[in-house]
């Protein structure tokens, strides 16, 4: 049978989707893990956040590896979600005036019908993000005799402004929103929907929503409430 | 006995395809609660003509579920508030007096308006067209007792085979995708030994239709189930995105 | 038989059992090379239709294929429930060719051809095969294979069915079928299209001419052979179990142009419909007969007893089945418990608002077998049934009245399923030939797919071998003078700019068939019929209101054309009846009954097929006579005490 080029099938809807939940499942890794990393902050004081922070930038081409993979999923997750995007606006051209959820068992939310305006916003704060703290200017700080970035200061400096630090928040609170579908939403764009097993990723999914959104809170409010 | 229902209607009204369309008002009176739907819009086409109006056209044909014809968008809802009920089932005792209801055609690119309330649904039969059977001639047949079939695959092929067609799917879903109507039909030959031989090739080949057809893609929100008159599940979407992926490596 | 020997059906010699084949082996085959040459057109995609497009493109000749609704998929086969007859014997009953065969010529009451119902139970194995081949996901048993039930009140269980909608499945089969010819090039597919005329040049049909449903233009197809595969006409009677679109027309109109009809008056009436609600009424829904095997029939014993039927006491209490028939009970054929059912309504005794009904009674059988036996058994109807009246039926009986449910009438067609015209083919419920007077549950699948999987791939071969068929071209001047008189009448119609609606006709025309050609007939009724349907096809022709033009989709438009086409049928429908001084499966003529009130048949002098020639409207048509002969059934008076 005459199998299709890899590119002829990346034109297809279901391939989009397909690159959409891989992109979109290692980016959930990613946040995890940045996430658990952020604890340290609070549990461990300056030295250990620091400690933590150079320990990774020290990982030198490996650093930069996972960087590359990262960037290119977050490219490749932005590029196709804009793009099954406006394919579906095209998909019906006259709106309906009243379109109402016919209620369970669909699983249509707030959540699912904002993806795209989560994604965008989600989008220009890495950015930001991305300037303000890793392109953000540099303080040193010596650790156990080891000169190294003073990223802890920065964090606080940075939370200690009312602007930055509740427009974070309720970027967080968007990454929840975004992750209550997308996690899912991935599972089932991979084709593993199975009656025994989709009730317990569709709970895992709001379970892991609220976790993340809750821990990166948890940096940004110690900071500004001390 | 019964209450009659004094009702407000917002229909959608549009001469033909490059109309533009809009929306007009009626007021029916003395409706009983044991009509369907289409009665009612029955009864309602008798008083325009009696006007000297022209009727709203909709589609039907079957009106007991199963032809797939009918195709209202009822308060918002293909299909209408009651779950698993197509346009042709839903009855009247659903309303109460003084209710006002908008009823629209199903919308979609894949689903050009022709006139008031009915739509082309063509597109569905042109993706079955790309490979929405077995490819068997009629005559060579082995006997239907050759090759067992588990009872459990035989119902799951039948869950999705139940499909009728109508496109509420591609109505309720907020990106106009079709994925729920051409999962089922793949779905159903991947549970049937039949089914199997062309089974890369089919799902290849109807994907590529429906896109062709400029439907929406799947952001797996799951109205489409929700609307579907046989409560076909999105697990068949599922399934053919797992063809999908089969076919790139195969 | 008849003059000229037009009406020679072509049945061959031999043994039974032999006479299909040996028909194949003497017909002729047209080459691989010269298929391609040949058009055929195919009107209708229901089981035979579909089946049949599909058949014949495979085997390499062109198609054209044209269906009323917006999709092939939505022809009304798709409604049927139960399932499909094949005699294969998986049970190990003792089932057998002989034995469908044997009960389908007695179940219709001994009014169809011998030779055409022994094939069709030949070819019903053949048919699953195919439809399992094709993925029809059939009932199994959890050893894996195909599982059975039996239907109808037959003695063995021969039916094959997927869950209560069969029909749906079959015809997805055939229409996967025929959709993969579209994709290989062999179809070619046209959908809303209405067939209005049959162009017929040097004595054969050579051409159709259809209305475009959207764009309202006319258009024309020729072609070498057409097959009508237009289903029944039962919704003559307005109230029926047929779908909307349903219609007698492309079949009425050959009948103008020189098909024969036959037994028009063969209707058949389903016992177990939810009945009419009021007069908004625009379709009746069937309950699976099913339901009789648990259900009990009752009425209260007197007139008038307006009590909840829970209130109402044993004693007080009609089961009218199971007092007149012992034996079977509640499980007596459809016409016999149709007809009862009407008694007692007539009697005064009918049950609900508008007193048009019967109970169908659960309460015993949930004592018996508890709620869950029993909505495993029945949960979806159950469903249904409360989806449409509202009312639990787990808590109070179910309200069920007769509808009409299919014709058996239809073209006459010899055993090659040919019209009267040469090149005009009439398959499936189209044609009068399998089920004589009564078509037993579950066979109406099996003949319209036999007809158009495994008879009209061969015989069609027998007409286009045989004949010479020059070039015809739709610019020729047959197919002009056919546009002209369709644009005409539509013009006709649109000018009338009368009072009353199309609907309002159908719905008169309908219940003068309900009263007086429906399931119980008498003489003066029908005399009566034939007075009252010209004064109302007259009153249509000069008062019926169509609204908008013919330029687009109007239904109005298409249904008032169908309904001048009933006012016609409807007619000869009353006549057939009337000439049929006898009572046989579904047509039931009070003035013939024994003294216990039964059908009494009379072979002496009705044993045929009364076949209609037209002779223009308004004038009486000439009946031809086919006479049925049995070989291998012993005529019987049916009884079921």
């Amino acid at each position: 049978m005459a199998s299709q080029s890899i590119s002829a099938a990346y034109r297809m809807t279901v391939a989009k989707k397909v690159l959409m939940a891989l992109s979109g499942l290692f980016l959930v890794l990613f946040v995890i893990i940045h996430m658990v990393g952020n604890l340290s902050f609070l549990l461990g004081g300056p030295d250990a956040f620091n400690k933590y922070s150079h320990t990774l930038i020290s990982l030198g081409p490996l650093l930069y590896f996972v960087e590359a993979v990262l960037v290119l999923a977050f490219v490749v997750h932005a590029w196709n979600g804009i793009s099954i995007s406006l394919d579906n606006s095209r998909a019906r051209p006259v709106k309906y005036r009243m379109l109402k959820s016919a209620g369970k068992p669909s699983k249509k939310t707030i959540s699912s019908t904002t993806m795209i305006y989560t994604g965008l916003i989600l989008l220009v704060f890495v950015i930001i993000h991305v300037k303000t703290f890793k392109y953000g200017p540099y303080y040193s700080t010596m650790v156990n005799g080891v000169e190294m970035r003073d990223l802890y200061r920065l964090v606080v400096e940075v939370f200690k402004q009312p602007l930055y630090t509740f427009g974070y928040l309720f970027t967080m609170l968007l990454l929840g929103y975004h992750l209550r579908h997308g996690f899912w939403s991935a599972f089932q764009s991979l084709g593993t929907n199975h009656p025994k097993y989709s009730g317990a990723i569709y709970t895992i999914g709001i379970a892991i929503a609220v976790i993340v959104a809750f821990g990166f809170l948890a940096v940004p409010l110690a900071v500004y409430f001390t | 006995m019964d209450k009659r229902l004094n009702l407000n209607l917002n229909v959608w009204r549009q001469k033909n395809a490059s109309d533009k369309g809009r929306f007009e008002s009626y007021q029916l009176k003395d409706v009983s609660p044991h009509m369907s739907f289409l009665e009612m819009l029955d009864v309602l086409n008798e008083q325009i003509i009696k006007d000297g109006g022209d009727p709203v056209e909709f589609d039907n044909d079957c009106r007991e579920g199963i032809c797939g014809m009918c195709s209202l968008v009822i308060d918002g809802i293909p299909h209408g508030p009651q779950q698993r009920t197509a346009s042709c089932q839903l009855h009247m005792r659903h309303y109460k007096d003084g209710d006002t209801i908008t009823i629209e055609p199903f919308r979609a690119k894949g689903f050009p308006v022709i006139k008031d309330l009915a739509v082309d649904r063509g597109a569905f039969d042109r993706i079955v067209a790309a490979g929405g059977y077995v490819s068997v001639n009629t005559g060579n047949a082995p006997d239907g007792n050759a090759i067992p079939i588990a009872k459990e695959m035989a119902d799951k092929a039948m869950d999705s085979s139940e499909c009728i067609g109508c496109g509420a799917c591609v109505a309720a879903c907020p990106n106009a995708s079709a994925a729920l109507f051409v999962g089922a039909k793949i779905s159903q030959y991947t549970y049937l030994p039949q089914g199997a031989p062309e089974r890369t090739r089919r799902a290849e080949r109807m994907i590529a239709q429906m896109d062709a057809e400029g439907f929406g893609n799947c952001s797996n929100h799951g109205e489409c189930e929700a609307v579907c008159p046989k409560g076909i599940s999105i697990v068949n979407i599922a399934r053919m995105r797992r063809e999908f992926v089969k076919t790139i490596f195969s | 038989m008849s003059k000229n020997g037009i009406l020679d059906s072509k049945i061959p010699d031999g043994p039974i059992e032999q006479k299909w084949d040996r028909h194949k082996n003497n017909i002729k085959v047209v080459s691989p090379a010269n298929k391609r040459k040949f058009k055929i057109l195919v009107v209708g995609t229901g089981l035979a239709g579909a089946s049949a497009s599909a058949s014949l493109a495979e085997l390499g000749y062109q198609v054209q294929t044209f269906c009323i609704q917006d999709s092939p998929r939505r022809a009304h086969s798709i409604a049927a429930q139960g399932g499909i007859n094949a005699a294969k014997n998986y049970q190990n009953d003792n089932d057998s060719v002989f034995r469908l065969f044997y009960d389908t010529v007695k179940g219709g009451d001994f009014r169809a051809r011998e030779a055409n119902v022994y094939r069709l139970a030949q070819l019903s194995t053949n048919i699953i095969d195919q439809c399992v081949a094709q993925g029809v996901p059939f009932a199994r048993d959890y050893g894996g294979l195909l599982a059975n039930r039996s239907f109808g009140g037959v003695l063995v269980s021969r039916t094959f069915y997927a869950r209560g909608q069969t029909g749906q499945q079959l015809l997805l089969g055939a229409y996967g079928a025929m959709m993969r010819q579209v994709d290989l090039g062999g179809v070619e597919l046209f959908a809303r299209r209405e067939m209005l005329d049959l162009v017929v040049i040097d004595g054969k049909a050579r051409g159709i001419v259809v209305r475009n449903l959207i764009t309202g233009e006319i258009e024309t197809y020729s072609g070498d052979a057409v097959l009508l595969c237009t289903g029944g006409y039962g919704n003559i009677y307005y109230l029926s179990t047929n779908a909307k679109n349903s219609n007698a027309t492309a079949a009425w109109r050959c009948y103008k142009k020189g098909a024969f009809f036959a037994n028009p008056n063969f209707t058949q009436i389903h016992p177990t419909c939810i009945p009419v609600s009021g007069d908004y009424q625009s379709k009746l829904t069937l309950m699976s007969e099913s339901l009789r095997n648990d259900g009990r029939v009752w009425v209260p014993k007197k007139a008038g007893d307006n009590r909840h039927p829970n209130d109402i006491p044993e004693a007080d209490r009609d089961y009218y089945l199971e007092r007149r028939y012992p034996s079977y009970g509640n499980l007596v054929p459809r016409d016999v418990a149709s007809r009862n059912a009407k008694y007692v309504c007539d009697e005064g005794r009918g049950v609900g608002e508008t007193k048009l009904a019967v109970y169908l009674d659960f309460a015993d059988a949930i004592k018996r077998l508890g709620e869950d036996t029993i909505r495993d058994r029945y949960g979806n109807l159950f469903e249904m049934y409360e989806r449409i009246t509202g009312e639990n039926p787990y808590k109070a009986p179910m309200r069920i009245y007769p509808a009409v449910h299919y014709t058996m009438g239809g073209l006459w067609v010899d055993y090659n399923l040919m019209s009267t015209i040469p090149g005009l083919f009439v398959l499936g419920e189209a044609n009068f030939s399998d089920h004589g007077a009564n078509r037993l549950g579950a066979s109406a699948l099996m003949q319209g797919l036999a007809d158009g999987y495994f008879v009209i791939p061969y015989t069609i071969g027998e007409y286009l071998a045989g004949e010479k068929l020059p070039k015809v071209s739709t610019a020729d001047e047959p197919f002009s003078k056919s546009v002209k008189q369709i644009n005409d009448n539509i013009q006709r119609l649109l000018n009338i700019k009368g009072k009353k609606t199309v609907t309002e006709f159908h719905r008169e025309l309908g219940l003068i068939m309900w009263d007086k050609v429906g399931m119980s007939r008498n003489a003066d009724g029908l005399r009566e019929a034939l007075k009252l349907i010209p004064e109302l096809r007259k009153e249509f022709w000069e008062n019926v209101q169509i609204p908008g033009d013919a330029k687009n989709l109007n239904k109005n438009l298409e249904f008032a054309g169908r309904v001048a086409d009933f006012l016609e049928l409807g007619e000869l429908m009353a006549l057939d009846a009337l000439e049929r001084n006898e009572s046989c499966g579904g047509h039931f003529r009070e003035d013939f009954q024994t003294p216990e009130g039964e059908a009494l048949r009379d072979d002496e002098n009705y044993c045929y097929t009364a076949i209609w020639e037209d002779q223009g409207t308004g004038k009486k048509p000439l009946m031809h006579k086919e006479p049925l002969t049995f070989e291998y059934v012993k005529l019987t008076q049916r009884s079921y005490k």
